[in-house]
C-alpha cells in the first residue's frame, strides 16, 4: 500500500516538486497563516496516536497566548462549522481527521497540520487523494509537535509556554523526541530561532519541500537538521546542493549503523556501510556533517552570526595564557592554522602596549579591559594574514568585567571576518554570553567548540564560494 | 561487446557474477589500464601464452563458480620457466576440481607478473538510497581492517578523486616520504572517474571491485576485477 501511496505522489509533481508557485505559496502557509483553526475534541482520548483533549487545550493555549493573527478553536463534541481559515491543526484520530479535513478543505483551508497519527496504509492512502484533489499541503500525520514560527507567535507544540525567541537558525527533526529536545535547549539558551519544523510521516510534504521554503524564507540564515533516514536520495542532493550555496545547511545524522553490508560480496560492499555513504552524499551536496546536538548548534549558531571564514588563518586573543595554548592545540587539530602576524602589526601593538608580547595567541595580559581588547582586536583583525580570531576573555583571576565584552561587536562588524568569543568557564561564560547574547558574536564556554565553529566558517566558505583565499 | 551486450549474456546464462576476463574486458572498455590476461584451456597452450608475455608468470584459475581463487588453490605467481607453467596449471584444475567438484572450469588465465607497487583498491556500488557510488582505499588486507576508505557519489570529477584519495589515513603512503618515490596519483584519480563513469552509466551492476590495483610511480594498472550485477535485471 505504501508503494501505492509513492505512485501517487510521483503523479502529481507538481504539488511534490514545488514547481508550482502556487504550491509553494500552500507550503508557505503551514508557517506564515493570517488564521488558523484548529480542531480537536475536548472528550475523545485515544491510546493510539496522540489524540487527547490535554493535546487539544495545550495546543489552543499556545495559540491563544502567542499568536498574532485570527484564531479560532472546533471542538467537535460541540458540533461546530468549520469557519474559513489558511491552515487548519487537527489533533483528532485518524478517520475523524480525515472527514474534518474534507469539511476544512471545502471551506477553503489552504494547508493542514496532522498532529496526531495512528493512520492505517488505506486512511493514508485516502488523505493523500483528498489533499491533492483540492491542492491543500499537509504537513504530517504523527508531526506530534506540528512547526514553531517566533516571528508571528505560531507554536502549535503541546508544550505550554516552550517559545524560542526569533532568530536566523530554522531547524526541521525528522524526530520528534530529538526535536523537542533541540527546541528545549533553543528556549532555556536563548538561541534565535527562524523556523521549527517536526517532519512526522512525510505523507505530503517531505524534507525537500521544507528546505525549498526555508532557502526563500527571510528569517532563515541556517538550515539545521536532525536526519534519521531519507528515500529519494539523489533528489535530495541535488535539492540540498542548490540550496547549500545559498544558506548553510548543517546536519546530525542519527541511525549510521550499516545493514546494506549483510549481503555483499565485494571488500567495496562489505565496508561501505550507509555512514561512509552519507559521508559522500552530504559532500556532494554541500553539507556540513556535525556529530552530536552540541556541535549541531555551536555550528548553526557561528554559521547564523559571523561570516564565512576565506582562510585558514586565525588569531587567538587572549587576557590569560594556558586557555589561549589549549585554543591554539584545538584549532590546528581542527586542521586550521595560527595566523603569522604582520611587523606592522607587531610594531604598532608593541609600541602601545610594551608589555605585550605579540606572538600568536598574543597574550594580551590579565589586567586587560575593553580598551585594551579594542584596541588590539581592531590591529590584529586589521592584519592581512588573519582570516578570522577566537577572542578569550575570562573574568576569574582577571580584571576583564562582563560589560567590557561589548566591545567586541563593535571592532568586528568593521572588517567582515568571522570573530567568536571564549568567557572560558561556566559562570563566566554564562555572565558574558548574557551580555553578548543579541549581539552577532556568537560564544562558547571552552576554546575546542569556538576552534571547531571557526572550522565551519571555514568549511561554508569552500561550499559556498568553491575554494580557499 | 559493449559492457551492457555482455551483461545480457551473462544474465542469460543466469549469472550475476562475471568471470575475472569478462570484468577485464569491461574495464578495458572504459580505457582502464589492465594487465593482459589470456585464457588457456591447456598446459600447452598455458605456455604458449606465457612465452608470448614474457616470465615471470601469474596463473589464476578460470571459474565462474570459484569467486575466493587462492582459497580454491586456483593462483600461482612468480612462476619462472615453462615447466613450472605446464606443471602449475595441472595443479591448478586438479585444485579446483577438488574445491568443488560441480564449479565449472573454463581453463587458467595466464598473465605477466608485473612488478608489485602499492596496492590500492577503487570500488563501486549501488546504495539503496544514493545509488552509484566510487570507493577508494589502500588495497589487501588494509581495506577491511582499517576501514580506511573514502567514497563519492558517481559520477565524480577528476579534483573530487584526488580530494577523495586525500581523506584517508594512509594517504602519505602514496606520495613520496623518507626515500620512496610515490606513486602516480593522477593515474589512479583517473580511474576513479572512470570507474564512477562505469558505474553511473551501467545501473545494473552491483558492485565492482578493482582490487588490487599496483600503483608506482610510472605507472598504475589493475591486476583483478570483480564485478556483480544487481539481483534482478
Amino acid at each position: 500500500m505504501t508503494t501505492d501511496i509513492n505512485q501517487l505522489k510521483t503523479k502529481d509533481t507538481n504539488q511534490l516538486e514545488d514547481k508550482s508557485t502556487f504550491a509553494k505559496q500552500r507550503i508557505r502557509l503551514i508557517f506564515e497563516p493570517q488564521s488558523v483553526v484548529l480542531i480537536g475534541s475536548s472528550k475523545i482520548d485515544e491510546e493510539v496516536g496522540m489524540t487527547s483533549p490535554e493535546l487539544f487545550q495545550n495546543i489552543a493555549y499556545n495559540m491563544k497566548k502567542y499568536y498574532k493573527y485570527t484564531f479560532s478553536e472546533l471542538d467537535i463534541e460541540k458540533s461546530d462549522s468549520v469557519s474559513q481559515a489558511d491552515l487548519a491543526i487537527i489533533v483528532l484520530p485518524p478517520e475523524q481527521s480525515v472527514s474534518w479535513a474534507e469539511q476544512a478543505m471545502m471551506a477553503g483551508v489552504q494547508a493542514i497540520i496532522q498532529i496526531t497519527g495512528g493512520f492505517s496504509d488505506k486512511v493514508r492512502e485516502q488523505y493523500l487523494k483528498l489533499a491533492m484533489k483540492y491542492h491543500v499541503r499537509l504537513l504530517g500525520p504523527n508531526t506530534i509537535m506540528g512547526v514553531v514560527n517566533p516571528t508571528i507567535g505560531l507554536n502549535t507544540t503541546f508544550e505550554r509556554n516552550l517559545m524560542p525567541v526569533t532568530g536566523k537558525i530554522s531547524i526541521l527533526s525528522q524526530s520528534g523526541g530529538v526535536g523537542a529536545a533541540l527546541l528545549d535547549w533553543a528556549v532555556f539558551y536563548r538561541i534565535g530561532i527562524g523556523k521549527f519544523t517536526f517532519m512526522g510521516d512525510k505523507l505530503d510534504i517531505d524534507d525537500i519541500n521544507i528546505l525549498n521554503y526555508l532557502v526563500e524564507d527571510p528569517d532563515t540564515k541556517v538550515i539545521a537538521i536532525y536526519m534519521e533516514g531519507i528515500k529519494a536520495g539523489r533528489r535530495f542532493v541535488k535539492a540540498a546542493k542548490n540550496i547549500s550555496r545559498e544558506k548553510p545547511i548543517v546536519v546530525l545524522k542519527g541511525a549510521i549503523t550499516s545493514e546494506s553490508a549483510k549481503l555483499a560480496m565485494s571488500h567495496t560492499a562489505s565496508i561501505a556501510g550507509s555512514d561512509n555513504i552519507f559521508n559522500a552524499a552530504f559532500k556532494e551536496a554541500g553539507i556540513i556533517r556535525v556529530k552530536d546536538i552540541d556541535e549541531l548548534f555551536n555550528a548553526s549558531l557561528a554559521l547564523a552570526k559571523q561570516p564565512p571564514m576565506k582562510g585558514k588563518s586565525v588569531a587567538v586573543v587572549s587576557n590569560v595564557g594556558g586557555p589561549a595554548i589549549l585554543a591554539a592545540d584545538a584549532l590546528v587539530r581542527e586542521g586550521l592554522k595560527l595566523a603569522h602576524l604582520t611587523k606592522k602589526t607587531k610594531d604598532i601593538i608593541t609600541k602601545r602596549y610594551p608589555g605585550v608580547d605579540v606572538i600568536n595567541p598574543v597574550d594580551i595580559i590579565a589586567d586587560a579591559r575593553s580598551e585594551r581588547f579594542k584596541f588590539i582586536l581592531e590591529h590584529v583583525l586589521n592584519d592581512p594574514n588573519v582570516d578570522g580570531v577566537m577572542v578569550i576573555n575570562m573574568l576569574k583571576s582577571c580584571f576583564f568585567k562582563p560589560e567590557d565584552a561589548k566591545v567586541i561587536p563593535e571592532v568586528a562588524k568593521k572588517f567582515g571576518k568571522p570573530v567568536v568569543d571564549v568567557p572560558v568557564g561556566a559562570e563566566d561564560f554564562k555572565l558574558v554570553s548574557d551580555i553578548l547574547i543579541e549581539s552577532p558574536i556568537p560564544t562558547y564556554d571552552l576554546p575546542d567548540k569556538a576552534a571547531k565553529a571557526l572550522k565551519v566558517l571555514f568549511e561554508y566558505n569552500k561550499i559556498k564560494f568553491g575554494k580557499e583565499k | 561487446m559493449t559492457a551492457q551486450k555482455l551483461f545480457q549474456k551473462i544474465r542469460a546464462e543466469g549469472r550475476r557474477e562475471l568471470t575475472e576476463l569478462e570484468a577485464k574486458t569491461v574495464l578495458e572498455d572504459y580505457n582502464i589500464p589492465v594487465v593482459k590476461t589470456q585464457l588457456a584451456t591447456s598446459a600447452t597452450e598455458a605456455v604458449q601464452i606465457a612465452a608470448d608475455q614474457g616470465y615471470p608468470i601469474v596463473l589464476k584459475i578460470a571459474s565462474p563458480d570459484i569467486l575466493h581463487k587462492i582459497d580454491a588453490g586456483g593462483v600461482r605467481t612468480f612462476i619462472e620457466t615453462s615447466t613450472d607453467v605446464a606443471d602449475a596449471f595441472t595443479k591448478i584444475i586438479e585444485n579446483a576440481k577438488k574445491y568443488d567438484p560441480k564449479a565449472r572450469i573454463h581453463g587458467v588465465t595466464v598473465q605477466h607478473q608485473i612488478p608489485r607497487g602499492v596496492e590500492i583498491i577503487v570500488g563501486g556500488l549501488k546504495d539503496p538510497v544514493f545509488g552509484a557510488c566510487v570507493m577508494f582505499g589502500m588495497g589487501g588486507t588494509w581495506v577491511e581492517v582499517m576501514n580506511d576508505v573514502s567514497f563519492r557519489l558517481a559520477p565524480t570529477t577528476f579534483v573530487s578523486a584526488k580530494e577523495m584519495m586525500g581523506e584517508i589515513k594512509a594517504y602519505p603512503l602514496l606520495t613520496r616520504y623518507r626515500g620512496s618515490e610515490g606513486v602516480d596519483i593522477d593515474g589512479i584519480a583517473d580511474i576513479i572517474v572512470k570507474i564512477s563513469k562505469l558505474m553511473s552509466e551501467n545501473q545494473d551492476i552491483a558492485e565492482i571491485d578493482v582490487n588490487p590495483i599496483f600503483a608506482r610511480v610510472d605507472s598504475v594498472i589493475a591486476v583483478d576485477a570483480r564485478i556483480v550485477l544487481e539481483e534482478s535485471g
